[in-house]
């Protein structure tokens, strides 16, 4: 029945396709090990020292000739890493919340304009995020807020609530009613269905939400340009900024530990999507 | 006694997407008293699960009153009514255990929790469940999980327990099985059950009462044997089993029997009271009630279908007409082609009154 040339083929073609995927990532994972400050694409000899850099515990940093032509510390990357976290912890508790609450408005209470909000609701996703991000550059400084980690986070909010809002709605769409009604029928005010029966047979969609909230969170660089202030910069920002000047060889370490925690984070989602509730 | 339920002049109208309107429930009246089993049985779309719905509290009636036990029950939420259900999906909460999901009412209720887990223990044996406590729903058989939705809708005692097309999902011998148990298990209990079903032969098996609806109303009420022998009308009588209806005209009164006769010149005899000369009625013979013999109809075997201790013929009747369904015992001759008489008990015979 196989034929075995379009075996090989399709064999050929997706090894290639991974590698395209993959290689950029391990590269950088590679060069997180090199131990020349200087040249990243030229190998030196295995180290653990740009790790051991980011958390202090070497004071080897770039080597001190080179010192010079880098303006950013790794305080600073730090400091921005936990802007990054701080924004998304935030980031993802609101929008899983507001998104979660929404999803739940929408789909069991009938009410007038109910079609409006659920189209209002996916809009933030399509728009583009240049056009989010001025928007809201323009909104605030219209209303007079001063640009700062505040801003990061209601700016992340308004599209992220998006995000959680259409995966827990898709999640309650799948739901039989009759589960709801079975635990009124049993004695159960709409309170207790809510907390007993309704939360937890979402909670798979819920949980997914607000990962991949935190993970776009984490990971945006667009829209936080724009409402970010001086003072607050979030690693991603300190990354492209970093860019332009050279890139610290610190930064190969601290993106194959954020590519870990995306596995990481990935696979959890994944667990707790395939976990079965029926 | 007041009866446990009472529903009087219960009416629902949806609007149709086409805009028009559709009375589910068009003036439905019925009592139910403790302890009976009661069956709503009709065809998809009559109204069943609306009237369910309406008694459980997840459909309002636009009029009509409701009144269990004395209280009336349109002022009362879902989940203040004492009344369960168990739902046609099962609707079983997956995410809690078997024993969770029976122990719920109790939960919900703030029994404590040693309390509870005598009393489901107590109830998963009573549907033979024991030691399945701790799986999850969806580590059941269909027919498991028929079982854990039944005792989730039972521990909690109710007064009337709804029932819509629990069954339904079942393969058939399972489904005998279960019509049996659900049976007896409501004799035990003591609770009334309403039963949906759209399976006239499970109607017939379990019920005290049968009520038939049609379109949003009730036809008829009455005992699984009222409803078999003396339908009121010609949907009713075709609903419920196989039937041989023959609209005749009665030609005369002799001894104890009155002789009417077909358009097409089939004789039959019908009980004599109240029969005149000269009137058009109905006479409804189930194809049990005739038999082979000497005498009776003639008639022609057009075709004969095997069913174990039965036969099941297809009888072509000589003077003309629509062809007369017969169960005769396997013992008698008659094969396709043979020439038969069909004889019957005129007592066996249903008129209904204007054909
Ligand atoms: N929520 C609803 N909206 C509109 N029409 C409905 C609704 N529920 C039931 N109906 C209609 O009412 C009629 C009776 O439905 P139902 O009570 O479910 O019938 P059954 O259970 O006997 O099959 C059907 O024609 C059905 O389409
Ligand atoms: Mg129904």
């Amino acid at each position: 029945m196989r034929n075995p040339y379009g075996w090989a083929a399709l064999t050929v073609f997706s090894l290639g396709f991974f590698l395209f995927i993959y290689a950029p990532l391990f590269v950088i994972i590679g060069y997180s090990f090199n131990s020349n400050p200087v040249n990243m694409m030229i190998w030196e000899h295995f180290t653990f020292d740009w790790y051991t850099g980011l958390f202090g515990l070497s004071d080897r940093e770039t080597g001190v000739g080179n010192r010079a032509a880098y303006v950013e510390s790794t305080d600073q990357m730090l400091a921005a890493l936990r802007t990054s976290l701080t924004v998304a912890v935030f980031t993802t508790t609101i929008s899983t919340v507001i998104g979660t609450a929404t999803a739940i408005a929408l789909a069991r209470f009938k009410f007038r304009l109910r079609g409006f909000y659920n189209g209002f609701l996916m809009l933030p996703m399509m728009m583009p995020d240049i056009v989010l991000g001025i928007g809201l550059l323009i909104f605030f400084v219209t209303v007079g807020m001063n640009l700062s980690m505040l801003t990061i986070i209601i700016g992340h909010c308004t599209f992220l609530t998006s995000y959680v809002f259409i995966i827990v709605q898709a999640r309650i769409a799948g739901l039989d009613p009759a589960l709801e009604e079975a635990s009124a029928d049993l004695g159960a005010s709409e309170w207790v269905t809510l907390r007993k029966v309704l939360l937890p047979q979402l909670a798979p969609g819920i949980m997914g939400g607000a990962l991949l909230a935190f993970v776009i969170s984490m990971d945006d660089l667009v829209i936080t340009y724009f409402v970010s202030g001086t003072g607050d910069t979030t690693l991603p920002i300190f990354i492209f900024g970093m860019i332009r000047r050279g890139v610290k060889p610190e930064i190969n370490a601290i993106a194959t530990l954020i590519i870990l925690a995306s596995v990481v984070i990935a696979a959890l989602g994944l667990w707790l999507r395939s976990r079965k509730t029926d | 006694m007041a009866p446990l339920l009472e529903i009087r002049d219960a009416r629902r109208t949806f609007l149709t997407p086409e805009g028009g309107r559709l009375a589910a429930l068009d003036g439905v009246s019925l009592s139910v008293e403790a302890n009976e089993f009661v069956t709503l049985l009709g065809p998809s779309g009559c109204g069943k699960t609306t009237l369910l719905r309406a008694i459980s509290g997840f459909e309002a009636l636009d009029s009509g009153t409701m009144v269990l036990d004395g209280a009336d029950l349109s002022a009362l939420p879902p989940f203040r009514r004492p009344v369960n259900t168990v739902f046609q999906s099962y609707a079983l909460f997956g995410h809690m255990t078997v024993a969770r999901n029976v122990g719920y009412a109790l939960e919900v209720a703030g029994v404590a929790k040693s309390q509870r887990e005598v009393q489901v223990a107590e109830v998963l044996e009573k549907v033979g469940l024991a030691g399945l406590g701790a799986r999850r729903p969806g580590q059941l058989s269909g027919g498991q999980r028929q079982r854990v939705a039944l005792a989730r809708s039972i521990i909690a005692k109710p007064r009337l327990l709804l029932l819509d097309e629990p069954l339904s999902a079942l393969d058939r011998n399972l489904r005998q099985q279960m019509q049996l148990e659900l049976k007896s298990l409501q004799h035990a209990l003591g609770i009334a059950f309403i039963f949906v079903t759209h399976d006239q032969e499970e109607a017939l098996t379990m019920s005290d009462w049968i009520v038939v609806m049609r379109a949003g109303k009730i036809e008829q009420i009455g005992t699984p044997r009222e409803i078999y022998r003396q339908p009121k009308n010609r949907f009713v009588a075709e609903f419920i089993g196989e039937t041989n209806l023959f609209p005749v005209t009665v030609d005369r009164v002799e001894g104890g029997d009155a002789l009417a006769r077909t358009a097409d010149g089939v004789e039959l005899r019908l009980p004599v009271l109240g029969r005149k000369a000269g009137e058009q009625v109905t006479a409804i013979l189930r194809p049990a009630d005739f038999t082979l013999g000497p005498t009776g109809i003639p008639g022609r075997v057009s075709r004969a279908v095997y069913l174990g201790s039965d036969l099941y013929l297809f009888v072509q009747p000589q003077a003309g007409g629509p062809e007369i369904r017969v169960i005769a015992r396997d013992n008698q001759d008659a094969r396709e082609g043979s020439a038969v008489h069909l004889s019957h008990d005129p007592a066996r015979v249903h008129v209904l009154e204007a054909g």
